[in-house]
């Protein structure tokens, strides 16, 4: 107890030393605190984010991979080419025959248990008939060209056995929604009704929804009928019934009516993908089979549609495990698991993360530097108190018991400077990661720009057709809207950053520094004699 | 009755020698002075006395108990009080704070510490407000008087002091001196080590060392 109240009384006593220490040990205090809470905050904003999100997870056929098998090896064997070229014939089988899975399969994988929801929406395209014209501000000359030569001016109809790829289009896009959960523009409120009714989930009826634009460009409202009709078979029409009329909330980028006015959010119909298959299984009955002369090519006219199906996690763990249990299930390697929510996630975390690592290397820089000051300032401590250690040795105090006290000190001025550090570092944490964060988030900002633009592409589209979801309409982002949206919603705030977590690992950072220094002083005491240096003094 | 005994004790400095079959006895109650000429290992000695050296030959008893087989920190603490010559006062503390301390390293027990000490350095002469003044705002002598009240703090049978007049005035050197006496007088064993003939002759016993021939000067008081 002495040694303490002997430690108190020696810091008291040498107050400009004291405060040194305790000035060194405030900055790398205050420094450490901000490091750490920048590291804290992105494990924070990580795991908060993680905890609260859904994620969703789509099996695509991972084209890459399967070229990258069809190519032949140096030695010319490969696993799909005698030639020892690149068997296009065999992709091309490979891409028409059946890439993508049907919807029983995809339903096998939705009975793995990690999967909470699962939901799929179909798409076809359609033309329109004389009382239903697309919402379209090209003129009507190009309107009925586009709409007599569908697919950008390739020959009706699409290849036999063609289930899904190289499917026409048309002026509308019609997509079939498993149910309510898949309606997800529904759900999260960027598509609303604005008249009639939803249709009733699962039902075979035709019943639709129309968007506003295309209600008003036709003078339609709920309850009136709209024809469609096959692209590549105009005889073929099917009738529908408006339960609805809806309207996006969130802007329409008009720019993608380029590829086409069925690609126009404006002409999109919305039914429920039990009376789209009614539509489809009906067209595959009237679907008439020609043979192309030249080519002994066979063509069907039955309206093509994609499948696309989403599988909806609890959290990002139950994803990773379905990943694995798909394969379990007798899922092909030529199939990927893809997580566009992870992805955007993860992309969203890039400047955090990296400030987080930036700060990580700051905090070591820190203390490597502040450990360094801390003992050269220690040694300097103890050779000028060497007259001090001779006389409490001489007085009969063990030298462990010195070495005691003089630790004590150093931990009392580090503790002080690291309680009052961690103070100032909660106080100014925030903004200085805020601050830094959107310094960040800007010069991010600015070189996907620049790239963006090195590429031409810096105008309408910021996040870059590359970036948006492979497989449209997703559904999930309002269709091909979603070509438009920029996928680097960076975090760009954190709220909290300092807590217990921090101030523990700020304590052990002090309590570190102040043993590297102690340590220095315990040797220092250790080899000192007190006879030489009390005779020295004499 | 015989409290320190000194048996063949040798001692040099590498192949110097300084000390050399010295027999000395030390009695409670007694002053005992040991003199001799610059050089000739009065502080040597001292230090062996104090513990704070070892001998290389002989071995030093205290109370029949030999020195080297006890904790030297207990020996320091708490058998022997040292005054040295140049006081070796811990200058930030106050002369009670000095004197605190040495019982606290001895392990005084007891709540009245504080008052022990203001006592003890009532004892040697100095007042209260003496007591409470940092010891480099101290004279001389009343660092002196701190010295031998810290040594007094946890009540040793022996006390030790190097030249202890050798730096004060004729006036507080008589003082000095009837504190000594007075403390032989209560029982202790005082061992005065000093080259002054003044302070041999207030003594009861002297012993004298000789220089040894061969003997190099520089070595030895860079020892001592």
């Amino acid at each position: 107890m002495y040694l303490f109240k002997n430690a108190l009384k020696c810091i008291g006593r040498a107050k400009g030393r004291n405060i040194l220490i305790g000035i060194i040990a405030l900055v790398i205090a205050v420094s450490a605190c901000i490091g750490l809470s920048i590291r804290q905050a992105a494990e924070s904003a990580k795991a908060e984010t993680l905890e609260g999100m859904s994620v969703t997870a789509k099996i695509s056929f991972d084209r890459q991979s399967a070229m990258q098998g069809m190519r032949p090896s140096a030695d010319g064997a490969s696993g799909g080419t005698q030639s020892g070229a690149f068997d296009r014939e065999q992709f091309r089988t490979l891409m028409n025959g059946g890439t993508s899975l049907t919807l029983d399969e995809y339903q096998t994988y939705a009975a793995a248990e990690s999967v909470q929801d699962f939901y799929y929406t179909l798409t076809a395209y359609f033309d329109g008939s004389d009382e239903l014209e697309p919402v379209s501000s090209e003129s009507e000359t190009e309107s009925e060209s586009s709409a007599g030569a569908p697919g950008g001016g390739m020959s009706p109809g699409r290849t036999k056995g063609d289930r899904m790829g190289n499917m026409a289009t048309g002026d509308f896009t019609v997509i079939g929604y498993s149910g309510d959960n898949a309606m997800t523009a529904f759900q999260t409120g960027s598509t609303t009704i604005a008249d009639g009714v939803v249709f009733s989930e699962g039902t075979t009826e035709r019943q639709c929804l129309i968007s506003e634009e295309l209600a008003a460009y036709n003078e339609l409202a709920v309850g009136d009928t709209v024809t469609l009709a096959n692209p590549d078979s105009e005889t073929e029409t099917y009738t529908l019934t408006v339960a609805g009329i809806y309207k996006n909330t969130e802007a329409n980028d008009l720019s993608v009516s380029m590829f086409g006015v069925g690609q126009d959010p404006a002409n999109q119909i919305y039914l429920s993908a039990a009376a789209l298959q009614g539509i489809l299984d009906a067209s595959a009955s009237a679907s008439e089979t020609t043979t192309d002369a030249a080519t002994g090519q066979e063509t069907e006219t039955a309206v093509g549609s994609s499948l696309s199906a989403t599988y909806v996690f609890a959290d990002a763990d139950a994803y990773h495990r379905f990943e694995e249990e798909v394969r379990t299930l007798g899922l092909d390697d030529s199939y990927t698991v893809s997580s566009a929510d992870l992805t955007a996630f993860e992309n969203s975390l890039t400047p955090l993360n990296t400030l987080s690592t930036m700060a990580g290397w700051f905090l070591l820089v820190i203390l490597l530097i502040g450990a360094v000051i801390l003992i050269v300032l220690n040694i300097f401590n103890i050779r000028e108190r060497k007259y001090e250690i001779g006389v409490l040795t001489a007085m009969g105090m063990k030298k462990g018991k010195v070495a005691l006290q003089f630790l004590a000190e150093i931990l009392v001025v580090t503790m002080a400077a690291i309680l009052i550090g961690a103070g100032i570092g909660a106080v100014s944490a925030v903004p200085v990661t805020n601050a830094l964060l959107a310094n960040q988030v800007e010069s991010q900002q600015s070189s996907q720009l620049q790239l963006e633009n090195n590429f031409g592409r810096g105008g309408n589209f910021k996040g870059g057709l590359q970036t948006a979801p492979d497989n449209l309409p997703t559904g999930g982002r309002g269709g091909f809207a979603a070509l438009g949206q920029n996928v680097s919603n960076y975090v760009t705030e954190v709220n909290s950053a300092m807590n217990l977590t921090v101030l523990l690992q700020l304590l052990g950072i002090g309590l570190l520094l102040t043993l590297a220094a102690g340590a220095v002083s315990v040797l220092f005491v250790m080899r000192y004699d007190p006879l030489k240096i009390l005779a020295n003094r004499d | 009755m015989e409290i320190l005994t000194l048996q063949n004790i040798c001692f040099s400095y590498g192949k110097v020698p300084v000390l050399k079959d010295v027999n000395y006895r030390f009695e409670t109650g007694k002053m005992y002075c040991i003199i001799g000429r610059s050089g000739a290992g009065k502080t040597t000695l001292l230090s062996l006395l104090s513990g704070l050296a070892k001998p290389d030959g002989g071995s030093i008893l205290y109370d029949g108990k030999d020195v080297a087989k006890l904790d030297k920190y207990a020996f320091r603490s708490k058998y022997i009080g040292v005054i040295f010559q140049s006081f070796n006062l811990l200058t930030k503390f106050t002369a009670v704070e000095n004197v605190m301390l040495s019982m606290d390293i001895a392990g005084v027990k007891g709540k009245n510490k504080r008052q022990r000490a203001m006592e003890l350095l009532a004892g040697v002469g100095l007042d209260e407000d003496e007591a409470n003044r940092r010891v480099l705002k101290l004279s001389g002598g009343q660092q002196q008087r701190v010295a031998i009240a810290r040594a007094l703090s946890y009540d040793p049978q022996i006390i030790l002091a190097d030249e202890p007049t050798g730096n004060l005035d004729g006036e507080t050197q008589k003082e000095i001196m009837d504190i000594f006496r007075s403390l032989a007088q209560q029982g202790k064993c005082v061992i005065l080590v000093s080259h002054s003939p003044e302070v041999a002759a207030a003594c009861d016993e002297k012993y004298e060392l000789q220089k040894l021939s061969g003997k190099k000067e520089p070595k030895e008081k860079a020892a001592s």
